[in-house]
């Protein structure tokens, strides 16, 4: 995996770079950044999501189209972004326009049933292996329900999640979501760190936090809390420090630790699921757990989620024990395009696709970093992959923590210059791949990574 | 107001709603048996437990302006409008071509996009207030306003309303619809959790109090101002009918939460674009600190806005909080939005939805002429009935009211062509723009003859 002897990196080099490269984007969004001034006036920071406002500057977009993307400056790049991974159909897809444009006219919200539930709850069942599935607006949703699915059924209140995972907004698993070293407390025993100021520590001391792709941590907290714990989170592919994969064992071990105390097992795949395989992460790693969480690449391009669960865990929901509501929940605008994302999009025989240009990705990019020796590797499943900056692999959060993210900086602005746009913030490159892309694009993604290994070690 | 009424004779009313069922479960064939097949993938057979209202879900097949149509092809005037969302009616043409032509370029980029700002800017307009943000929900939005309230302040409690609905997130799903039994003493109501499964501590960080009471709301302040972050409030409270603020009361928890340290948060979800072309800050006249919107602002897609003061968003403005959603500003309902606010509900569509109004108004005339135990509200789009011969001035006013007389109201009205949301004991009607006389006068129609059946 690792190259033998790798260069180490010089960051005043890396630093002048930066400068070099910022230098260069400025004058290619100069609509960009006049625009943001005006935005500024009437949207709070000038964007819609603080995750939209990224250094050196927002940058706002004009159009989509298939694997391609329009800034208002006209800037056309291939899109590997992909709205932090929602559009692996591309955009404006024919088909999900189509749906679109033929449901608009009929109708877009009742906040009653449709005709079109039971065949999207159908794929769904077919693909992640579990029988009943609701639907709402957003993996914030989605997750918030999963975790009130997990304490009404098991009337346990804590939580155990994993150290540097995202998992939607809301207060219950807002913990220790990018915790400051400083704060994070020993591996055996992680502090629960509030992600952000007004989350009580109540509700943070909650959550029970572990390492990814340890279980004996999970064994020593059930050991410690097991009446208690309610269930456990858990991306089963790790994706907010590139993309860590779970060792083998690992999933099913914490299905089968947290079975034995009476306890449930949830899987966020709002990144994974219908992007690494048609099944999502479910079907990669071969173990259903109770719950999974979906949005982003469900909707086609629309704000969307879904909850899967076992009927066990739908029981009181069925009975009317409790209820799970929401005024926008099945929007039949929102379900027509996601009928035709799972049904007409998706289908099993993209995902050879997905690999097929995954894997021109990766022997591209793993044949630069070995050419100029870069302490780094390259990891991914299907339409998710990431370089990850490091000579020995990163199997959980604190593996990442030393990575100096001024590397992934570089490599972001050196593609955002090089016509490829990609999605900013994470410590790695990480990518997102559509039905659209080719294996020119990942040709043109690991030219312009060439261009960077070049300078960065030179 | 009636000074005598009539009594309603509760067993003739459920005779009428047996017949009333099962003259409805003979229309719903289709919607009966696609429940079952909806049902071995969707618990319930439906995508939200508020679908489920017995006696059973009804599946819609279509909406075109003001009406809608089920799956068994009964056409009714919608006055449901999906839980007041399609204030403007439904497939709108100008909706409809916003929504077409956006999809064509992208709809989804987690990126900003220049449609999130002219919508800034029209809520802007209508409310005075200069800073907004975007989410996907009313339940997103109101998440928002209680993680901002408790940063900015630094403290932890929250201050609802009793019997008051702001989403389903675990801190404001306190004392939802409490029964009588665990609501505890009317001054010092108790913290109810409304659903299994809330994280503990919730009770301990949400106190509410009644809807129009003054001192109750001085005294909880007296007691614990020093940790209260702020208050969320529904200026209209629309889960029991349509309750309106008395005179001077939003004002007054205003300058109560300033003088404690706190802020004061107004829920607009529900009355946002349908009391007023302001909603309730135009309405009522009072700016609050920050403000929710959802329902109609996206013309029938998942929306939602959160919008305050300088003051109010100055951590999120300088990146000290993040306010965040992967689907934020989605420009597909930003294209819809901004149709929606700059073309569809200008202030002359707020003329059409008065005019509406002053035909409902008749069923006054019929309350009266049957000296019903009722009273009619309305504030533009937004009206109900109240069982109860003085309006609703607070939630435990409902505790009186037998379910089974507005049960029977709407099982009359589907069963007549009309189209209401269900639990009216607590939902009010919501009507559009593109109703005509005829579609209101069909409901007050309906009324006189459901009171005609009730008094006989």
């Amino acid at each position: 995996m690792a190259v033998q002897d790798p260069i180490e990196f010089d960051f005043d080099r890396i630093d002048s770079l930066i400068e070099r490269e910022e230098a260069e984007l400025e004058p290619k969004r100069g609509a960009s950044i006049a625009y943001r001034a005006v935005a500024d006036r009437f949207v709070a920071g000038g964007v819609a999501s603080s995750w939209q406002d990224s250094p050196p500057h927002a940058i706002y977009i004009d159009r989509g189209k298939g694997n391609r993307l329009w800034d208002i400056d006209q800037n056309e790049y291939i899109d590997f972004h992909l709205g932090y991974g929602a559009m692996v159909v591309g955009h404006a897809h024919p088909a999900i326009v189509e749906a679109i444009q033929k449901q608009a006219p009929l109708g877009t919200h009742f906040a009653q049933p449709t005709k079109q539930l039971d065949v999207i709850g159908e794929n769904l069942a077919d693909r992640f292996d579990l029988p009943l599935w609701r639907f709402c607006n957003s993996g914030t949703e989605a997750t918030l329900e999963a975790t009130r699915l997990m304490r009404a059924n098991t009337g346990r209140d804590l939580i155990v999640k994993i150290e540097g995972t995202y998992h939607g907004h809301h207060d219950s698993l807002m913990v220790s979501v990018a915790p400051d070293p400083a704060d994070m407390g020993p591996r055996d025993h992680p502090a629960s760190v509030p992600q952000a100021l007004g989350i009580p520590q109540v509700f943070a001391d909650l959550v029970r936090v572990v390492p990814f792709n340890d279980l004996d941590a999970v064994r020593a907290v059930i050991a410690e809390e097991g009446d208690r714990i309610a269930g456990m989170i858990v991306e089963p592919a790790m994706m907010n420090c590139g993309v860590i994969l779970p060792e083998d064992g690992y999933l099913q071990g914490l299905k089968d630790l947290l079975h034995a105390n009476g306890s449930f097992l949830a899987y966020d795949e709002v990144k994974t699921g219908a992007t690494l395989a048609y099944g999502g992460a479910t079907e990669v790693f071969g173990v259903t757990p109770d719950v999974i969480c979906l949005a982003k690449a469900i909707g086609g391009g629309t704000p969307c989620g879904a909850i899967g669960a076992t009927r066990e865990l739908y029981q009181p929901i069925i009975d009317g024990t409790y209820d799970m509501a929401g005024t926008f929940n099945g929007n039949p605008l929102t379900m027509a395009a996601s009928a035709a994302t799972l049904l007409e999009v998706l289908t099993p025989d993209v995902y050879d696709g997905f690999n097929r240009i995954d894997k021109a990705m990766k022997d591209g990019l793993s044949s630069v970093i070995e050419r100029y020796k870069l302490p780094a590797y390259v990891t991914g499943v299907g339409a998710k992959g990431s370089v990850i900056y490091s000579t020995k692999p990163v199997r959980e959060y604190r593996d990442a923590v030393g990575i100096d993210e001024r590397l992934s900086y570089l490599a972001w602005l050196f593609q955002q210059n090089r016509g490829v746009f990609k999605s900013p913030w994470t410590k790695q490159e990480t990518w997102t791949l559509s039905v659209w892309h080719t294996e020119d694009d990942a040709k043109a993604y690991v030219d312009n990574f060439e261009e960077f290994a070049a300078a960065v070690s030179s | 107001m009636s000074t005598e009424t009539v009594e309603i004779d509760i067993q003739l009313v459920e005779q009428l709603i047996k017949e009333e069922t099962a003259a409805l479960d003979a229309k719903h064939a289709r919607s009966l048996s696609y429940r079952d097949e909806a049902a071995v993938r969707l618990p319930g057979g439906v995508s939200s437990s508020w679908q489920m209202w017995p006696p059973h879900p009804i599946y819609i097949d279509r909406g075109k302006g003001s009406h809608v149509w089920d799956i068994d092809g009964n056409d009714y005037v919608d006055y449901h409008n999906g839980y007041g969302v399609m204030v403007m009616g439904h497939a709108h043409p100008k909706i409809v071509e916003a929504v077409q032509r956006r999809v064509e370029l992208g709809t989804h980029f987690a990126q900003p996009t220049e449609d999130a700002l002219i919508v800034a800017e029209q809520l802007h307009e209508r409310t005075g207030l200069p800073f907004w943000r975007f989410g996907n929900s009313g339940t997103e939005a109101t998440l928002d306003l209680v993680r901002i309230m408790r940063a900015t302040t630094g403290r932890d409690l929250l201050v609802k309303i009793e019997g008051t609905y702001h989403g389903h997130h675990d801190a404001l799903m306190v004392s939802v619809f409490p029964s009588e039994a665990d609501a505890g003493p009317a001054d010092h109501p108790n913290s109810v959790p409304q659903t299994k499964g809330l994280a503990p501590g919730t009770l301990e960080n949400t106190v509410c109090v009644p809807f129009n009471d003054v001192e109750a709301a001085e005294r909880l302040f007296a007691e614990r101002g020093s940790e209260i972050a702020g208050m969320v409030i529904e200026p209209v409270m629309t889960n029991c009918g349509v309750v309106l603020p008395d005179p001077g009361y939003l004002q007054r928890l205003k300058e109560i939460c300033h003088q404690h340290g706190a802020m004061f948060s107004f829920d607009e979800v529900k009355s946002g674009f349908t009391v007023a072309w302001g909603g309730a800050i135009e309405a009522f006249g009072v700016q609050p600190d920050l403000v929710a919107y959802a329902k109609a602002l996206g013309a029938g897609l998942p929306c939602g806005a959160i919008g305050g003061t300088e003051d109010a968003l100055r951590m999120v403005i300088d990146g000290d909080l993040d306010q965040v959603g992967t689907f934020n500003g989605n420009p597909l309902t930003m294209a819809a939005a901004k149709v929606n606010l700059t073309e569809v509900l200008t202030k002359d569509a707020y003329v059409r939805l008065d005019e509406i109004n002053s035909i409902l108004h008749g069923c006054e005339d019929i309350i009266a002429k049957h000296k019903l135990p009722a009273s009619m509200k309305t504030l533009s789009a937004k009206g109900s009935i109240d069982w109860r011969s003085e309006p609703i001035h607070s939630y435990r006013d409902l505790w009186a009211i037998d379910d089974r007389v507005p049960q029977l109201g709407w099982l009359w009205q589907l069963n007549r062509g009309v189209f209401k949301s269900p639990g009216s004991k607590w939902e009010s009607w919501t009507t559009s723009i593109v109703m005509s006389d005829q579609d209101a006068q069909r409901y007050v129609d309906n009324f006189a003859s459901f009171a005609e059946a009730i008094t006989n």
